[in-house]
């Protein structure tokens, strides 16, 4: 139909465009190869949501395969019932709020430090940041350190580490470079401080970079799980989302060990009305995944520019 | 306030007016009273360092910082101290009140040890800063110790000396001499630097207010990425959870040659070293997967499809490993989807199928290789997919004249042009080789699977947190960290002599 309206254009791309049989094929198992990778990466996703809003009858007796069953938001809404839940989404939003916004401020700041020639030691302290990125001194002597700082068993030890990030003030490095000199030299000749120069002009223009860590920094917090795990073994009050969702995960089986590792008692009441111990898990599974979904969207815009940066060495 | 042509003559007149004697003392005197300045911060922190520790029931992994912040964690163990009026509890709040203002005076002997960096009118502002710390600091000792003295009897009073355990820190005298040090440093230089003009404005030269503003971010990262070398120590001591490093289970290299000599542990560090070689290798073998993903997904022409892909495909890098797992389960447990859908087409009554294809103990390693592709592929293909959008389509162009099919062009065009990319990304995953990281082994694992599952990032949690070996997994993690640089510098001295260029 549409080769008919166009005419000679489509007559000239016909031509250009001769399939061979090698090419359909070549298409065909294509095409297929990357609609099952797709799929693949989305069905898990789609079955797990499918499972918490279908009835649990259905779910009980393996009827949920492809299509959910019995329609029903009657999972999260027992989900929102169980405290130790809600005290770990506070604390992950929370953390994820605060770490980001600092580790972007510092990140930000330092990155317009270390491109001023003037400053003292430039070289060497910007060495010294660097040489992080490839040496750490390894997992235990990293625990013994938050240990010996008193940061075990708190919420700072879920922010304070986080807050200099070499590989991001290497970002912001590069981005500041990229800005002319002469904006900067003219603010210096009207008398503005370093300070003022930051604010006013460093960092409204630094904003994309600035954005694209902060999507990172916020994702790797919301996803963060070690430092839950190691640091704040001994208070479940503190466990971010993803450490509840792992215990949960591994004892869901049963249901009186889960309650006695921190859950309160009227959390226990509303897990075993759920029943299904599938259930709960896929539940909080979904809570877990759906704010990075949430923001995932807006990520795609900034997350090639990130990649491409970080190829760009400091 | 600073212009680049202030910077410009600050150097010109530091270089070209030479130091006077008493110039060049009161430099001298400064740089002690820093140095004194930064140990004093430093020692804020240390728990071994804490005057405040008045009594053996504070605890002793409480820094002076915790106990001016937080009086509940001094008094952490003290319910029946204070119900049964061993102490008194007004002593410990005047103590919390104590170790707040020797903060206090830190924070003020720093801002003097930052004003010295300034022009005259600056630093004689900051030396009254400096008296007023070591006055305020020494002081507090005097209190300390008063505070220690009220402890003693009211431990005498109840009879409960050995419960109480007074003890006065003799760390508390260094704090005292710091804050004499200040006062003394303050005099002298009160003398030393000249008088600032009546006219002249508190000022910093730039190269110092950059730096000052810098300052923070050097102290975290000295805090928490050079400090914990400071814990390598513990591979050198027979230490257990709870005790302290003296010199008595000091045992220097017992533990590297235990690693070769105990034969269970020889047995599992072969082991980890065998998955670990064998994971990170099989990784690296695939490395081209993501190049091959990118290369064939230019080859589809209808851009939403491409698009949509794209998008769908890089969606698992964004999630934990704990998501991951949750994934896992719910379709390869025992009644997850691949049983589920089994059992829906079998016959009503025939036998259920309940593999749990996740506690199986087979072929762990292409497995976890696996997910890692399922997870990191979408995701590492960007990089080349954005380097073949950069190719110059004069290239194909040609080609295509030239009567090149579609594969020839792949291999005579595109691929050439993203191997330097290639190649820095396998030279960093070579250099990463013992590096698999610990979440993805750590969720997967089972008491089945163990075995296979276990690379050397989890077995340094294992050994270290799971059973409290803390020397043992230290040395691992040492031995770990010094070969993971050299790997690093010698894949760096590879590409400077292939393509001329760095990679860190």
């Amino acid at each position: 139909m549409k080769e008919n309206v166009l005419g000679s254009v489509s007559d000239k791309k016909k031509n250009k465009i001769q399939l061979t049989t090698g090419d359909i094929i070549f298409n065909i198992i294509n095409y297929a190869f990357f609609a099952i990778f797709t799929i693949s990466c989305i069905f898990p996703f789609y079955y797990i949501f499918i499972n918490t809003i279908s009835a649990t009858e259905y779910v009980n007796r393996g009827a949920i395969t492809l299509i959910p069953k019995g329609l029903t938001i009657s999972n999260y809404v027992s989900m929102g019932n169980v405290d130790a839940i809600w005290s770990s989404v506070f604390i992950t939003f929370v953390r994820t709020f605060l770490g980001t916004a600092l580790m972007v401020f510092a990140s930000s700041i330092a990155g317009y430090l270390v491109t001023k020639k003037e400053m003292w030691g430039r070289k060497f302290w910007y060495r010294f940041l660097v040489i992080t990125m490839y040496f750490n001194a390894g997992l235990i002597p990293w625990y013994l350190n938050m240990a010996m700082l008193g940061l075990t068993d708190t919420f700072a030890a879920y922010i304070i580490p986080g807050i200099v990030s070499p590989y991001n003030i290497i970002l912001v490095k590069t981005y500041v470079e990229s800005i002319p000199g002469e904006i900067e030299e003219s603010a210096f000749m009207d008398g503005a401080s370093y300070w003022t120069i930051y604010r006013k002009i460093i960092w409204p223009l630094s904003k994309p970079i600035l954005a694209t860590i902060a999507i990172f920094g916020a994702v790797g917090h919301w996803n963060s799980f070690q430092d839950s795990l190691i640091l704040n073994a001994n208070t479940p009050e503190l466990f971010t989302l993803q450490h509840r969702l792992y215990i949960y995960l591994n004892q869901s089986s049963n249901l009186g060990a889960m309650v006695a590792s921190g859950t309160s008692s009227s959390d226990s009441t509303v897990l075993a009305n759920m029943a299904n111990t599938k259930v709960i898990q896929y539940t909080i599974s979904m809570v877990t995944i759906i704010p990075i979904l949430c923001v995932y969207p807006f990520m795609q815009r900034y997350f090639e520019k990130g990649l491409m940066l970080g190829a760009v060495k400091g | 306030m600073a212009n680049s042509a202030a910077v410009f003559d600050n150097k010109k007149l530091s270089k070209s007016t030479p130091k006077t004697p008493a110039e060049i003392a009161s430099i001298a005197v400064y740089w002690l009273m820093r140095a004194a300045v930064v140990f004093n911060v430093v020692m804020l922190f240390f728990p071994g360092s804490n005057p405040a520790r008045i009594t053996g029931m504070i605890h002793k992994n409480m820094s002076l910082f915790s106990c001016g912040v937080s009086y509940d964690s001094i008094v952490a163990n003290f319910g029946r101290a204070f119900r049964q009026e061993w102490v008194q509890e007004s002593t410990f709040k005047s103590l919390n009140v104590c170790a707040l203002f020797i903060i206090v005076s830190v924070v003020i002997a720093a801002a003097g040890g930052c004003m010295s960096l300034g022009n005259n009118k600056l630093k004689k502002t900051g030396l009254v800063f400096s008296a007023v710390a070591g006055i305020m600091e020494t002081a507090m000792i005097f209190w300390l110790k008063g505070l220690y003295n009220q402890v003693v009897d009211q431990a005498y009073a109840s009879d409960k000396i050995d419960k109480v355990e007074p003890m006065f820190q003799n760390i508390s005298y260094i704090y005292m001499a710091m804050g004499i040090v200040y006062i003394v440093c303050a005099i002298v230089n009160f003398f030393l630097v000249p008088k600032a003009a009546a006219d002249e404005k508190m000022e910093m030269d730039p190269k110092y207010q950059l730096f000052l503003m810098m300052l923070p971010v050097i102290a975290l990262a000295f805090v928490f990425s050079y400090l914990p070398l400071y814990g390598w120590r513990y591979a050198f001591y027979d230490y257990k959870s709870g005790q302290d490093l003296t010199a008595d289970n000091f045992v220097g290299f017992k533990w590297f040659t235990e690693l070769f000599k105990n034969q269970a542990t020889k047995k599992d560090i072969v082991n980890v070293l065998k998955n670990t070689l064998a994971m990170s290798g099989l990784g690296i073998a695939t490395s081209w997967i993501p190049m091959a993903f990118a290369v064939f997904l230019s080859e589809i022409k209808n851009t939403r499809f491409r698009r949509f892909v794209q998008t769908f495909t890089t969606i698992p890098n964004f999630i934990s490993w704990v998501i991951v797992y949750a994934l896992a389960l719910a379709i390869f447990s025992t009644d997850g989807f691949i049983n589920t859908m089994i059992n829906s087409m079998l016959d009503e009554g025939a036998t259920k199928a309940t593999t749990n294809y996740l506690m199986s103990n087979e072929h762990m390693w292409l497995k976890m290789l696996a997910w890692g592709l399922w997870k990191g592929t979408g995701w590492s293909a960007i990089i080349y997919i954005a380097a073949i959008s950069g190719i110059d389509q004069g290239l194909y162009e040609a080609a295509t004249v030239d009567g090149a099919g579609r594969f020839a062009k792949m291999w005579y065009i595109t691929i050439p042009e993203l191997i330097p990319t290639f190649c820095v990304l396998l030279l960093m995953s070579i250099a990463n080789i013992l590096s698999n990281g610990m979440d993805q082994y750590y969720v997967f694992s089972n008491a089945m699977n163990r075995e296979n599952i276990q690379v050397l990032d989890l077995y340094v949690y294992n050994l270290g947190i799971g059973n409290g070996l803390i020397p043992m997994s230290t040395v691992v993690g040492m031995v770990k960290s010094i070969i993971s640089v050299i790997l690093l510098f010698g894949a760096n001295s590879v590409s400077k002599a292939v393509r001329g260029e760095s990679i860190v």
